[in-house]
């Protein structure tokens, strides 16, 4: 079915807490996230003649957000600006029971991760896509989409700890 | 007999074909060492997942709404759009990944929600739009959305209605929420009644159905999010019908655990 712009605008409207939870999750802080979710809205909106009929609109935006991620992190390099330490050496104390602490300790793992680490972990394990579908996004072939998820998640594991 | 690492994972995210599936099933039986690292990919999987799902339930902000909903992109703040540069796009493959709810999820699901029918889901008639709308910094049912949430029972649906409702059922935090799907718009999602209204934390692109009463399944991100609320069992049909005699209130009602 082919989608008129202001279907996909409705689609985008719909998505936007998906889109919000993915991009935290690549992320510092939900600050940082919604500034990604903007640029990557305002792409798909000025290029929505490029969606391809029968496409789902939630892959394409998670490829949108992909490349906006990866410019937004190349200009901020370009620019000199130092991002804050990721390693600060200090890790929160989280309780079994206290959500915002274990979104601080999974967002402060997730940022020691390569970025094409952090990626795949979004999109599978954030996102719930198939392997298949994450590699679709991701423009990649499965083979190299499952390496990358069991090294982000083998470091994922080692930094977090036994779960309670 | 041993297994990589990433043989294990794609266990635990239940990628595997059905052969290798059973017979890694068999080998955890007869090796803890095996299952105990199974059970670790899962548990990272529920913690890193756990994490960042209250981003769905927080209210999106304003200019994000705008952004998404303005028709003018003067006030652009990507610099690739000021620049006037052209942004590399991702080439889609010419279907769409299916995001098809896969079966080792559907059996759990079953198991734990024990759903007595099977919803039927149908490609039918074009929409209006305005079925969703922003407001107070969130996403709220409108139009012909906000009626079927309203008064359209799971259980006397024909399969031909514009908006088509799957699960309903008491949340942890004593609201009533509901699945739906828009075939038109390949659109579903769950609304949970907050303050006389059907806020929408989430929505999905839903796998379109092809010929008449082809059952299918809310996506997997719609699933996720009725299992991280759901207090109890699903609604059934008397459940479902007194819920919307009480106008969707909870009221008092403990729910059940």
């Amino acid at each position: 079915m082919s989608l008129a712009p202001e279907e996909i605008r409705a689609h985008i409207v719909g998505l936007l807490p998906r889109l919000r939870r993915l991009a935290r999750s690549l992320s510092r802080n939900q600050q940082d996230a919604d500034d990604l979710v903007q640029v990557a809205v305002e792409r798909a909106l000025r290029n929505s003649g490029q969606f391809r009929p029968g496409a789902s609109v939630a892959a394409w935006m998670f490829g949108i957000m992909k490349y906006a991620w990866i410019d937004v992190r190349r200009g901020r390099q370009r620019r000199g600006e130092v991002p804050l330490p990721d390693d600060s050496g200090e890790h929160p104390v989280v309780s079994a029971d206290d959500a915002n602490a274990s979104l601080m300790a999974v967002s402060e793992a997730m940022g020691r991760l390569p970025e094409e680490q952090r990626l795949a972990v979004a999109l599978v394990l954030v996102e719930g896509l198939s392997y298949k579908e994450a590699a679709e996004v991701l423009e990649i072939p499965i083979g190299t989409l499952t390496s990358r998820l069991a090294r982000g998640r083998a470091a994922l594991a080692a930094e977090l700890g036994d779960p309670p | 007999m041993n297994y990589d690492d990433e043989t294990l994972m794609a266990y635990a995210d239940g990628e595997l074909d059905a052969a290798k599936r059973a017979e890694i099933a068999e080998a955890l039986r007869q090796d803890p060492e095996l299952a105990r690292r199974v059970a670790r990919h899962e548990a990272v999987r529920a913690q890193v997942a756990g994490a960042y799902s209250s981003v769905l339930d927080s209210p999106v902000p304003k200019r994000l709404l705008d952004t998404a909903q303005r028709t003018d992109d003067a006030a652009s703040s990507d610099p690739a759009a000021r620049r006037g540069t052209v942004v590399p796009f991702p080439g889609r493959p010419a279907r769409a990944p299916a995001m098809r709810w896969r079966l080792r999820e559907w059996g759990a699901m079953a198991a734990s929600l024990a759903i007595g029918a099977v919803i039927s889901w149908k490609l039918f008639a074009p929409t209006d739009s305005g079925l969703i709308t922003a407001r107070n910094g969130g996403l709220v049912a409108s139009g012909s959305l906000a009626r079927a949430l309203d008064s359209q029972l799971a259980s006397a649906q024909t399969g031909d209605e514009p908006v088509l409702i799957g699960l309903s059922f008491l949340a942890r935090d004593h609201r009533y929420c509901r699945s739906f799907a828009v075939p038109a718009a390949d659109t579903a999602g769950l609304a949970c009644r907050v303050d006389g209204e059907w806020r929408i934390p989430v929505t999905a692109a839903a796998p379109a159905g092809e010929g008449l009463r082809q059952a299918t399944s809310p996506p997997p991100a719609v699933m996720e999010l009725i299992q991280a609320r759901i207090a109890g069992e699903a609604l059934d049909a008397a459940g479902e019908e007194s819920a919307r005699r009480a106008g969707w209130q909870a009221g008092a009602t403990p729910p059940r655990d």
